[in-house]
């Protein structure tokens, strides 16, 4: 099947819905689709070759706490026309299609069937809710709708006024599961160890609350560590985490996708403090599929991950007591944490992308018509277009 | 203001709603072709489930029961054919023979158990994306002025096809983020 996914954000900033994008992209190729995506960039160079064709740059606007990127205009949708001219694909895979972005003038231009992930799981927007109404006529378009969690279906059902079939995030568990822990942080030999992923100053992340907790853990545990990764000035987690739990205290700073995996199967436990809406948890399907047991915080997404409480323990949200019992009492339970791994293990196995990406092929093959036929650019689509260079141009104006 | 003006305003609003009504029609008229695609796929699904189901009834009486090999051919043969033209009753009726087949099918080849777990999962996506092309186009013809100038003409009203698939896999379960059966 020749298949067009398209990304709204920019490729070279990390970010959830471009990890999705290409681990999905990796699959299907890897399933032996043809898999092409366009996406916007910072840089155009950094693209990673044939089969990923740039969209143009975005505009960065702030939106509810963190970057929405505007993308509109007759460039881009010359880009767009391009692409799909050039695609010639059975079924073009938009993300997040809501906001004015290149996902969105897909729609509008396409002319085919086209399947939609939904990914935000914000309830409560107005901005959402005026918007709605303004872009329905090109979400109408939309034959398949898939979102990433129920939060992110209810977002369907109630501001967009659609039904979508739930199809999570994935994780590739085989890289997870298998591999090379940190050099002097082997689980198991070297001494209890808490890991925690995340950016430090973020901090509906919840790191305080787990620098509190160590302060109960340490008390039990006197060898025990915190190591710590993510993005952040180290200067302000010292002075977070005080004298006495200094030596406690370990900051990795950030860390490449690849060493996320081996700091996963290093730690003894992998906790996630959140204190606010997660929509996922990715993260914690990457934790489990590492076999790193699991204490978080019981937001609603990360119950449903952990499957209430069997596949991880939860505590409740903001309480540095529990939460600090909670670690120093699995530190404590080696056949607990032995458990836990053997569930997590099952848990995540159905978060695998070979598996997702089927069910997604199963979402394709339902919207693409048995007798066939390819998505183009519609001939009388409704977007006004400045072609991207001067000689591009006068081809189109001669045509 | 002169009569003159008046016209002009006239015209403009005119022009301006002739646009719109246009643009309407267009979206009445993918909308109509969306609902056809759906439909199509929902049928297809729906008669290789029935299909299947014969198949199964037929070939392997031993591993699902003499019994119910029998209902369930009959009901796969209403389903394709319903006799008192009530698609969805039928529909349903299999479906629930179907989830009740015992997890083990001793003696049926992987392929057609496969195939026909395939084939239920695709029965509950083409079922959703049909209601919800249905829904798409019963929202638009309910507007005022869609409703007002009858845009839409002699176009039939879709109907929603409404079946107990209970579908896990394709609603999420608790293992994929997701209430069972919401």
């Amino acid at each position: 099947m020749r298949i067009g996914l398209v990304c709204p954000y920019q490729w070279d900033i990390p970010g959830g819905v471009q990890y999705h994008v290409r681990d999905l992209a990796e699959t299907l190729r890897g399933l032996g689709h043809h898999v092409e995506i366009l996406t916007p960039a910072e840089r155009e160079e950094s693209l990673p070759g044939e089969w990923v064709t740039f969209a143009g740059r975005t505009v960065p606007i702030p939106y509810n706490g963190s970057m929405a990127s505007l993308q509109f205009g007759p460039v881009s949708a010359a880009r767009v026309r391009r692409w799909l001219r050039d695609g010639h694909f059975d079924v073009v895979h938009v993300h997040e299609p809501a906001p004015p972005s290149v996902s969105l003038l897909v729609c509008m231009i396409a002319k085919g069937p086209i399947v939609a992930t939904f990914h935000a799981a914000t309830t409560r927007s107005k901005w959402l809710a005026a918007w709605a109404p303004v872009v329905s006529p090109w979400m109408e378009r939309i034959s398949g709708r898939i979102a990433v969690s129920d939060f992110a279906r209810r977002v369907q059902v109630e501001h967009l006024g659609g039904d979508a079939v739930i199809i999570p995030n994935g994780v590739h568990v085989d890289a997870f599961a298998a591999g090379p822990s940190l050099p002097g942080y082997t689980r198991g030999a070297d001494g209890p160890t808490i890991g925690f992923l995340g950016r430090y100053a973020e901090p509906r992340k919840g790191l305080p609350v787990l620098v509190e907790a160590m302060r109960t853990v340490v008390r039990q545990h006197p060898g025990a560590r915190l190591l710590i990764a993510g993005r952040g000035d180290p200067a302000d987690v010292r002075e977070l985490i005080g004298e006495d739990l200094r030596p406690h205290v370990v900051l990795l700073g950030e860390i490449s996708e690849a060493d996320k995996g081996a700091f996963l199967r290093s730690v003894d436990v992998y906790c996630a403090p959140n204190l606010l809406g997660e929509s996922f948890g990715v993260v914690l399907i990457e934790a489990l599929a590492a076999g790193a047991p699991i204490v978080a915080s019981d937001l609603d997404a990360f119950a449903r991950v952990l499957e209430a409480g069997t596949a991880g323990v939860l505590v409740p949200r903001g309480d540095a007591a529990a939460l600090g019992q909670a670690l120093a009492d699995l530190l404590a339970d080696p056949g607990r944490r032995a458990e836990l791994t053997v569930r997590g293990a099952e848990v995540a196995a159905a978060y695998d992308w070979q598996v997702l990406a089927r069910r997604i092929l199963a979402v394709y093959e339902t919207v693409v018509p048995p007798e066939g036929g390819v998505v183009t650019a519609g001939e009388d689509d409704e977007y006004p277009a400045v072609a991207p260079t001067r000689s591009a141009l006068r081809r189109w104006v001669q045509r | 203001m002169t009569s003159g003006d008046w016209l002009l305003l006239a015209g403009v609003l005119l022009l301006l709603l002739v646009a719109w009504a246009v643009w309407t029609l267009a979206r009445l008229d993918r909308l109509e072709d969306r609902v056809a695609r759906a439909w199509t796929a929902l049928d297809v699904q729906l008669q290789r489930r029935a299909g299947l189901a014969e198949e199964l009834a037929r070939n392997y009486p031993a591993a699902v029961g003499a019994d119910r090999a029998t209902y369930l051919a009959a009901f796969a043969a209403d389903a394709r054919n319903p006799v008192d033209g009530d698609r969805e009753l039928a529909e349903n009726v299999l479906g629930r023979e179907l989830r009740e087949l015992p997890p083990e099918l001793a003696g049926v080849p992987a392929a057609l158990q496969s195939d026909l777990g395939g084939t239920t999962t695709r029965v509950g996506l083409a079922r959703r994306f049909y209601n919800d092309a249905v829904r798409d186009t019963i929202a638009l013809r309910r507007h005022r002025l869609p409703r007002l100038l009858r845009l839409h003409a002699r176009r039939p009203l879709p109907r929603y096809f409404d079946i107990d698939d209970r579908l896990v896999e394709v609603t999420g379960s608790r293992r994929s983020g997701g209430r069972p059966g919401s």
